[in-house]
């Protein structure tokens, strides 16, 4: 589905991410995890074709580069962390954005019928409906999330990426927003490839783990079959360790 | 209200802006006289009885010019301001910003300095030198902000603009100081004034108003996703540095031409975005044809302001959009903020 041969990129000639590849299956849902710095989110952004890079990333065959940032976009999203909004639109208006790669680039052609359901279709999914005419202004960042979570879906991508989307948000809507995107990935030839700082929620969100360190992978396969000893080398402390002891302090409040 | 009726009011408001500036003045006109005598230009109708023969020539050579040219102008900033500051993401963006008052401004200052004239450009040579200057300005600090900058980002254009405008400033107020003599013309132009406007400034500035605003129009639905931050834009399908650029160069046109023929006139470019988008929303295919109307008719009541307080004096049309913009703008931003 996505796959990544050879990459390799960085800014300024200083490769950041160096020789990785792998492949995520139709359905997968890859979490990304390494500690900071490690280049997850220059990863993301070469996966998207934001950036310049050596090697190749393709969806469904068709290689990124050979597409237009239409066509990209098309293909990939990319789901971020809630930035501050400084223009009042409506979320309608903000989830029919959406749709604007699927759009005819003519001069004055706006959204059709099918983008308007779509758009509406996707604001249901996710529970902001009847937010429809309020202003993205006034959302608390829960709601803003959601409706930046209706737009990337409004998107119709293959491949939805996710750059922390769930820094900002209550434990609640971090737990909602990971369910909503594994109940997505389920669909027919899509799939999740995804940076979560919270171990927990990347635990909950993957079913493929690629650990890295310093743009190189540490590992990658199955997120239920996991080395531990890999993730402690890549964040350098006792991960394990740290996620038990707070274990015990839940065990002890009974 | 419906955004068509809103839109109609403020069409209007701005035809009402426009005979108002025709009519008042040292001679005063009345408003049914002024509509009268602009039926008889446009579709030949006869004049009715009893209007004084000089009207005519009075509204068609003096006042109509003057006041195209100052909605043109407000159009033009008006407009010029709501793509800049959505290109940049930033509300307090102006295209003045990218340098281009500092490159007109310095364009003019030579060529008054250098005393030279044309006979072939005739009274289009200053005009003609400063949009020149204003468009090499903002030109190369686009260009010099890519080298810096592979991906173009808003910084560092709003760095580089800054940097410009300084570098230009100096040379002007140099230019000034060397030459005592020309010092008050200079300081004069870059208030700016819609004094002595012709016809043919008009049939200049009117195309490029219009064209512009058109092009803009057709970019709406990229500008409001490019609102949402450069990365997101860019994966929602938006070829950001191609959009930036082709949106800056035509701000340079629009405010250059602008510039160019009245001089700097601050102010509406920043207040006019954010008034109209209390009223539109933000979306472009709104607020751009909005922000033109609302800007045309501020200015032409800023210059009838302006001709009329302290006659026969001319206040500086720059300090009027200042003076009365500044208040307004408070008044509309906070009372906004007290509706949420």
């Amino acid at each position: 589905m996505l796959k990544a041969e050879h990459l390799t990129c960085g800014y300024g000639g200083e490769p950041v991410v160096k020789d990785l590849s792998f492949e995520v299956p139709s359905g997968g849902r890859l979490c990304i995890l390494g500690p900071n710095g490690c280049g997850k989110t220059t990863l993301l952004r070469a996966l998207a074709g934001l950036l310049p890079h050596e090697g190749s990333v393709s969806v469904a065959g068709r290689d990124l580069a050979s597409m237009s940032r239409r066509q990209a976009a098309q293909s990939v999203a990319l789901l971020s962390q809630i930035s501050s909004v400084y223009f009042s639109y409506s979320v309608y208006e903000t989830v029919l954005m959406g749709r604007y790669a699927h759009q005819a680039g003519g001069a004055f052609s706006g959204p059709g019928p099918e983008d308007k359901r779509i758009a509406l279709e996707c604001m249901e999914r996710t529970g902001v409906a009847h937010l429809r005419h309020k202003l993205v202004t006034e959302l608390s960042g829960g709601q803003l999330q959601r409706v930046f979570l209706a737009r990337t879906f409004a998107q119709c991508p293959q491949v939805i990426l996710l750059d922390e989307p769930t820094n900002h948000l209550d434990l609640k809507y971090q737990v909602e927003l990971v369910q909503e995107l594994k109940d997505w990935a389920a669909g027919e030839g899509r799939c999740v490839v995804g940076v979560l700082h919270d171990v927990n929620l990347a635990l909950d969100l993957a079913d493929l783990f690629l650990f890295m360190e310093d743009g190189q992978a540490q590992y990658f396969g199955p997120a239920a079959e996991f080395d531990p000893a890999a993730l402690n080398r890549v964040y350098q402390m006792d991960v394990g360790g740290y996620m038990r002891r707070s274990l015990t302090r839940w065990e002890e409040l009974k | 209200m419906k955004t068509a009726a809103k839109m109609a009011v403020l069409a209007a408001a701005a035809l009402v802006a426009l005979i108002l500036g025709v009519g008042v003045g040292s001679v005063f006109i009345p408003p049914d006289e002024v509509c009268a005598i602009l039926v008889h230009f446009l579709f030949g109708m006869p004049l009715p009885e009893g209007i004084d023969p000089v009207y005519p020539s009075l509204v068609f050579n003096m006042r109509l010019p003057r006041v195209l040219m100052a909605f043109l102008t407000g159009a033009g900033l008006a407009v010029s301001g709501t793509v800049m500051q959505s290109v940049l993401r930033n509300p307090l963006a102006s295209p003045f910003g990218l340098g281009v008052s500092a490159g007109a401004g310095l364009g003019a200052a030579l060529v008054i300095v250098a005393g030279v004239s044309s006979g072939l450009l005739g009274a289009f040579l200053l005009p003609a030198v400063s949009l020149c200057f204003a468009l090499a300005t903002v030109v190369v600090v686009v260009g010099f902000a890519t080298r810096l900058d592979r991906s173009l980002s808003n910084t560092t254009i709003v760095l580089t603009g800054m940097v410009a405008s300084l570098f230009l400033n100096a040379i002007m107020s140099l230019l000034s100081t060397l030459s005592p003599l020309y010092a008050q013309q200079i300081s004069l132009w870059t208030l700016g004034s819609f004094s002595s406007k012709e016809w043919s400034q008009v049939a200049v500035l009117a195309p490029v108003t219009l064209l512009c605003t058109l092009f803009f129009l057709r970019f709406s639905r990229e500008m409001d996703v490019m609102t949402f931050g450069e990365e997101q834009a860019q994966a929602m399908g938006v070829a950001l540095r191609r959009m930036k650029w082709v949106l800056i160069v035509a701000i340079a046109v629009l405010t250059g031409t602008a510039t160019a023929f009245v001089g700097i006139i601050g102010f509406v470019d920043l207040i006019a975005p954010h008034v109209v988008r209390r009223f539109f929303g933000a979306a472009h295919r709104r607020v751009i044809p909005a922000a033109a109307l609302f800007g045309g008719a501020f200015m032409v009541l800023c210059d009838l302001a302006a001709r009329t307080l302290v006659p026969p004096r001319e206040i500086p049309i720059g300090s009027i959009t200042a003076l009365i913009g500044a208040p307004f703008f408070i008044y509309i931003y906070f009372a906004g903020r007290r509706r949420r």
